[in-house]
């Protein structure tokens, strides 16, 4: 790849090219959710692409933290609410992940706020 | 790239797929001043795909299509009997001659009252995600039904709409025939409505054309033009797919307090003056441009997007200084004509009394 095509492809890409980065769901923004449980259950990733979650339902164990990569192109701006909880992540840039713990059973609705078309379900048991 | 073209320069673009396997459109400058772009439509990567026109319309599980539905429908919809003053359909806004539009900056109500916002198209809605320049109407049904129950819109009232049903024997017995053992209800009406509008569907334009293959369907100063448009003018970034449009809510620096989608979602910083991302097909039809029909043309539009944007918290991260040059701004413009399809007139229908 040329300069000229390096210059391009991060404009085109822009934070794409940047080290990935992390916002975790603030434990105190959480108190809807659940402020007592245990977080450490499990790991699970749900991938941002082409304007659509990986997954359209997503089944986890209660405390498990779900890691929300935006591998999109574009910032998004996820908002979970349901069983009480109403988490937003901020923006989050092309290549940031978003860790939202569920301490609590239940059905929650993940949406972009950005783009709302942009949904999924997680369902914790 | 485009923007340092000089008297001898141009440029090939070529579409590249890393190692990565990201797409990547990339130009290089060949000396070929105002010159046809090399670019090689290749129809199996993602990115050309996401271009390409659906092959049949989405219908939601609780209202299908019929052809009933869509005859009875597109009466409804031109019917003005359904307004406060019996003058105004849903279609004295959303006219078809108009791009499904208006013309107009700002949309006008029933009483002769300016309302806040410019019509937005009922074109290709039957893939959209939530309707109304603020999200605020989850489907196309919601859509048919806000405007006609809106006091400052179409001033409709149940009733009155329910008197039109029951009164008018075709609809009364259409109705009755479309949905058997139920009441006649707003509900159904709607349903109908949504079932025409979802017929109201773009053609095959130039750019279609080209992407299928036909490489003389689109000018040189077209092809520039979409280069520029996924590069270096970021418009790809919101007006993406074969809609160019990504169906999500910007504030794109417009002056005003409108909060748009914000009140809606309230508390989301982003979504402070925040509208939705409309459609760019048939767009040079559907001027003026903008939420608040501000921008009289689309060179207009191109200059604000360029440097006319107003900075603020909400603004959204894909606006930023373009410093387009006037070939750029020109190139985007033949691209943006080149997005509107020659569809056959539209035929009214004979309202029954």
């Amino acid at each position: 790849m040329t300069g000229a095509d390096l210059a391009l492809f991060q404009m085109i890409k822009g934070a794409h090219l940047m080290n990935s980065r992390v916002i975790c769901g603030a434990l105190a923004a959480l108190g809807t959710l659940s402020s007592g449980a245990v977080l450490a259950a499990g790991l699970a990733t749900v991938d941002q692409r082409g304007l659509s979650f990986g997954v359209s339902s997503l089944s986890v164990a209660v405390g498990t933290i779900v890691t929300f990569q935006n591998s999109d192109t574009t910032s998004h701006n996820i908002i979970i609410t349901g069983n009480g909880a109403n988490l937003n992540s901020g923006l989050q840039a092309p290549g940031v992940a978003f860790r939202a713990p569920f301490p609590k059973a239940g059905t929650y609705q993940v949406i972009c706020g950005i783009h709302p078309k942009m949904n999924m379900t997680v369902i914790v048991k | 790239m485009h923007g340092n073209r000089g008297a001898a320069a141009g440029f090939l673009c070529r579409l590249l797929v890393s190692a990565a396997g990201l797409i990547v459109l990339t130009a290089a400058s060949l000396g070929n001043a105002g010159g046809e772009p090399a670019m090689r439509v290749d129809q199996g990567s993602a990115f050309f795909k996401d271009y390409q026109r659906p092959s049949a319309i989405p219908q939601p599980e609780d209202n299908p299509a019929t052809a009933d539905k869509i005859r009875l429908g597109k009466m409804l919809f031109f019917d003005p009997r359904l307004s406060h003053s019996g003058v105004e359909s849903c279609a004295t806004c959303h006219n078809p001659s108009l791009g499904w539009q208006d013309g107009l900056a700002k949309g006008v109500g029933d009483n002769g009252g300016t309302l806040n916002r410019r019509t937005p198209s009922i074109l290709n809605m039957a893939w959209a995600g939530p309707m109304q320049w603020d999200g605020s109407a989850s489907s196309l049904e919601t859509q048919a039904l806000v405007p006609m129950m809106s006091a400052t819109e179409m001033a409709g009232t149940e009733q009155r709409v329910l008197a039109l049903l029951n009164n008018v024997a075709a609809y009364r017995e259409g109705m009755a025939s479309i949905f058997p053992s139920q009441p006649i209800t707003v509900a159904n009406a709607v349903k109908l409505i949504a079932a025409f509008e979802r017929t109201v569907v773009s053609g095959q334009a130039p750019f279609d054309r080209w992407l299928a293959g036909d490489a003389s369907a689109m000018s040189p100063a077209a092809k520039r033009g979409f280069v520029v448009f996924n590069t270096k003018g970021n418009c790809a970034a919101c007006h993406s797919s074969w809609r160019f449009t990504d169906d999500g809510f910007h504030d794109i620096g417009l002056p005003g307090d409108d909060p748009g989608r914000g009140q809606i979602m309230p508390g989301i910083i982003v979504l402070d003056h925040a509208f939705k991302t409309p459609t760019l097909r048939n767009i040079a039809q559907r001027g003026p441009y903008m939420h608040d029909g501000s921008q009289a043309t689309l060179e207009a539009v191109i200059d604000h997007y360029d440097h006319g944007f107003i900075r603020r918290a909400s603004l959204s991260d894909q606006v930023r200084p373009l410093n387009l040059t006037a070939a750029d701004k020109a190139d985007l413009i033949a691209f943006m004509n080149a997005l509107t399809s020659e569809d056959p007139p539209v035929t009214l229908p004979v309202l029954p009394r």
